[in-house]
């Protein structure tokens, strides 16, 4: 995992430098660049510079193959179909409502769309960074989300048809989160147990996994669950005590600031957890030396069940929160925020705090891309190949250090240049 | 340690020889209940199990999971882990429908299928090799490009997901052979069929038997000895790489073209194939004809659970049916248990003195 390994090529230049002042102010930028941190929200910066780019690249290619009536851009005799820089235009501002456009609240409701689609990341996001942490890579989220989804959807109608008032106002949400909870990190314990005893890797068992949440939730709906009176695969609709009251905004956004705050407690607990608890260190250990934490008393089949376990539970509560806040009941058909939260998490070094912002950028995308099907006619799709480009960027830290150590190279007195070639070695 | 490993072996031995004596011994309780009381629910089982049409799906199912899995063989082999490998369906499943649709030639789309997965293939292994990304990770990052460009480019130009159907390709019938009961199956059967065995018995040849063959295993085994006989490890890698989206490309247009069309909703037509591809040759143990007769077992399963639904020969509902392939894959994966990974897989080389 590129999460702080141990140093890598040259981690001290072996021959000092000539006493140039210069060169130690250099120094010192590559040692605060290679401590991580400062290096990493430059390569994902960077990352998404570059994906968006390519992503200009793929609209504008196209839009000159497309064939449409009328076309957005002309040059000469060549006809672009789509408008790039419209696209992103749309993609950005208009996840923010437009910003610059006057009149701007921050409670309009396609901000409110993108916060709903925040929340419900920043839990997928922490389900896998919190595996990548112990060096577990959980592609399972989105199948634990939907299992966690549909067990609280189920429990909160249950519930629901024994008490109402204000003990169900009081009782339902937490006991709904809870059941999400449980469903998801019995579900992440399949793949846990199965790589913690025996052997199974679980890379390819949660993506199997992922297929059958859906074909059982699906079967469960349909043949168990099913709301008489819909034509969708759907339940019946919660409540109103299980569903996150909407403070401030618009209740028909379907978004709950009061979510958002349980997500970012979430955060904080998941930081805690990482970095201040005996378990959260024997996890860090497990991820990054698992040979070592084994040595230093570590279970390391414990471990494992246990980070997939709360991996899952926390994948499990994003689809309670999806389930109680933007449905109101389960229905089939989960957007992917499971492998949404892979970009999440790799975008934010497996950082839970920086999950955070990683979570407002993709829900910025994601809402985003609603706004960009309503004013242009590119597929909407073009957020699933941007998720794919960031991963793929984040992944190759070198290729920014040698782009950085050519800049570097080239001119000698630009800082910045020195501090994205933070791996140089010179 | 070295104890470690051979118990792990022989442990993944024993799970091998367990789910291949399970599914004789299944398969004989089911000839015995379709000899002696054909009209049980086993029985009927049985007969559809027996069918030729049963093994004409599986041959079918199994092609694209088959190739993908000799390209995964190829590339782990020589020390990079192609996660990917359902990306490359995907990718190019996409192009040969474009392709063939553009073109007018189902065979010159099954090329442009091949071409894009080899593209995109190159991309992974410049990734992986030239600027050492985490192979796991980009080969994430390689499916879910796939995963979004190809219903992408399907919306731009056929306005959805799914693209136009395009015909596909004429079966090849050997005259008296394909009247066989069973195994007539076998000759009469879509082109793709064939390249499949042939792709099998040529991936077995030339990772065993040349010299290419023997430098890729080095290049996982032992890297450090290739280089010091003098052959450039990444060069052998990128070649092996390369291999394994050409293969999978082959996979994946025949996957297409078997259908006539390409659909891209939720996790498109490809559903996981890629996947499976690579537990039928850890579970075929890195050997080509292992790993097509491991796919035979999945697919095996998928074709009995399409004609169990179609016969109705037992209540249960499609979607439970429907994940039967899919818990064969973790039931496989969890007996056979640690794989013997190449020495060298997953990790960066760098020649020379650093």
């Amino acid at each position: 995992m590129s999460d702080s390994g141990p140093p890598r090529n040259g981690d001290d230049p072996s021959t000092p430098d000539s006493d140039d002042r210069w060169s130690q102010y250099r120094q010192r930028l590559i040692r605060l660049g290679k401590t991580s941190v400062g290096e990493r929200i430059l390569i994902a910066v960077s990352a998404l510079l570059l994906s968006l780019v390519v992503g200009t690249v793929i609209v504008t290619a196209a839009g000159l193959m497309a064939t449409c009536r009328s076309p957005a851009l002309t040059f000469g005799s060549t006809t672009l179909c789509y408008d790039p820089f419209y696209v992103f235009n749309r993609l950005f501002l208009g996840a923010l409502g437009d910003p610059f456009a006057g009149g701007w609240s921050p409670l309009n409701a396609q901000f409110a769309a993108t916060l709903r689609e925040t929340t419900i990341l920043v839990f997928t996001g922490l389900s896998v960074a919190l595996a990548f942490r112990a060096g577990i890579f959980n592609i399972g989220t989105q199948g634990q989300l939907i299992i966690g989804a549909l067990a609280a959807a189920l429990t909160v109608l249950w519930a629901g048809s024994l008490v109402s008032g204000t003990i169900a106002l009081v009782l339902f949400i937490p006991l709904g989160l809870l059941a999400g909870a449980i469903g998801g990190g019995l579900y992440g314990a399949i793949p846990g147990a199965l790589k913690a005893y025996a052997d199974a890797n679980e890379v390819i068992t949660t993506i199997m996994l992922n297929f059958v949440a859906v074909r059982v939730t699906l079967y469960l709906v349909r043949n168990h669950f099913a709301d008489p009176t819909s034509q969708a695969t759907q339940t019946r609709t919660l409540p109103v005590e299980g569903q996150f009251p909407s403070i401030l905004f618009d209740p028909r956004t379907d978004f709950s600031l009061l979510a958002l705050l349980i997500a970012l407690v979430f955060v904080g607990g998941v930081y805690y957890l990482l970095e201040h608890t005996a378990f959260g260190y024997d996890l860090r250990t497990a991820g990054i030396q698992p040979a070592a934490a084994e040595y230093g008393g570590v279970d390391s089949a414990r471990t494992i069940l246990k980070s997939l376990t709360l991996s899952g539970a926390l994948g499990g509560i994003g689809g309670a929160v999806f389930v109680m806040m933007t449905l109101g009941k389960f229905q089939t058909g989960i957007p992917s925020y499971g492998f949404d939260g892979i970009t999440v998490s790799i975008l934010a070094g497996n950082n839970p705090i920086g999950a955070v912002f990683a979570a407002l950028l993709f829900g910025v995308l994601k809402s985003g891309s609603n706004v960009v099907a309503f004013a242009t006619n590119v597929p909407p799709q073009l957020v699933g190949v941007l998720r794919g480009l960031i991963i793929l960027f984040v992944a190759m830290p070198e290729f920014f250090r040698i782009i950085g150590r050519r800049l570097a190279a080239r001119e000698p007195d630009s800082p910045a240049a020195a501090t994205a070639g933070g791996g140089a070695d010179d | 340690m070295t104890n470690d490993s051979a118990m792990d072996r022989l442990l993944s031995a024993s799970g091998r020889l367990f789910i291949a004596a399970a599914a004789f011994l299944t398969l004989a309780v089911l000839a015995g209940f379709g000899l002696l009381a054909p009209a049980s629910t086993p029985g009927q089982i049985f007969w559809v199990l027996a069918s030729k049409s049963t093994l004409s799906s599986t041959l079918r199912l199994s092609v694209p999971i088959v190739l993908a899995a000799l390209g995964g063989i190829f590339a782990e082999k020589s020390g990079i882990i192609n996660i990917g490998l359902e990306g490359l369906l995907i990718i190019s499943a996409f192009a040969a429908i474009f392709g063939a649709d553009a073109t007018g030639s189902l065979w010159l789309g099954f090329l442009i299928g091949i071409v894009a997965s080899t593209l995109l293939a190159a991309v992974f292994a410049v990734v992986c090799i030239e600027f050492r990304a985490d192979q796991i990770i980009a080969g994430l990052a390689v499916w879910l490009i796939a995963l979004g460009l190809a219903p992408f480019a399907s919306q731009v130009f056929y306005g959805g997901p799914n693209t136009s159907n395009v015909g596909t390709f004429d079966t090849i019938t050997v005259p008296a052979l394909a009247d066989i009961p069973f195994f007539g199956a076998l000759f009469d059967a879509s082109p793709a069929v064939y390249i499949m065995f042939l792709a099998v018995a040529a991936s077995w040849y030339v990772l065993n038997r040349t010299t290419f063959g023997r430098w890729v295993r080095a290049a996982g085994e032992n890297p450090k000895a290739l280089d010091t006989a003098g052959v450039d490890v990444s060069r052998v890698r990128y070649a092996a790489v390369l291999l394994s989206g050409v293969l999978s490309g082959m996979g994946g247009a025949a996957l297409a073209i078997n259908i006539g069309q390409f659909t891209g909703n939720g996790p498109t037509m490809v559903n996981g194939k890629g996947f499976i591809a690579i537990v039928a040759y850890l579970f075929g143990n890195y050997n080509p004809v292992g790993a097509l007769l491991s796919t035979t077992l999945f697919a095996g399963l998928d074709a009995v659970q399409l004609r169990l639904q179609t016969a109705d020969v037992i209540a249960v509902p499609d979607s439970l049916v429907q994940t039967i392939p899919f818990v064969a894959v973790i039931v496989v994966l969890a007996l056979v248990g640690k794989t013997r990974l190449p020495e060298a897989a997953g990790d960066h080389y760098e020649s020379g003195e650093e």
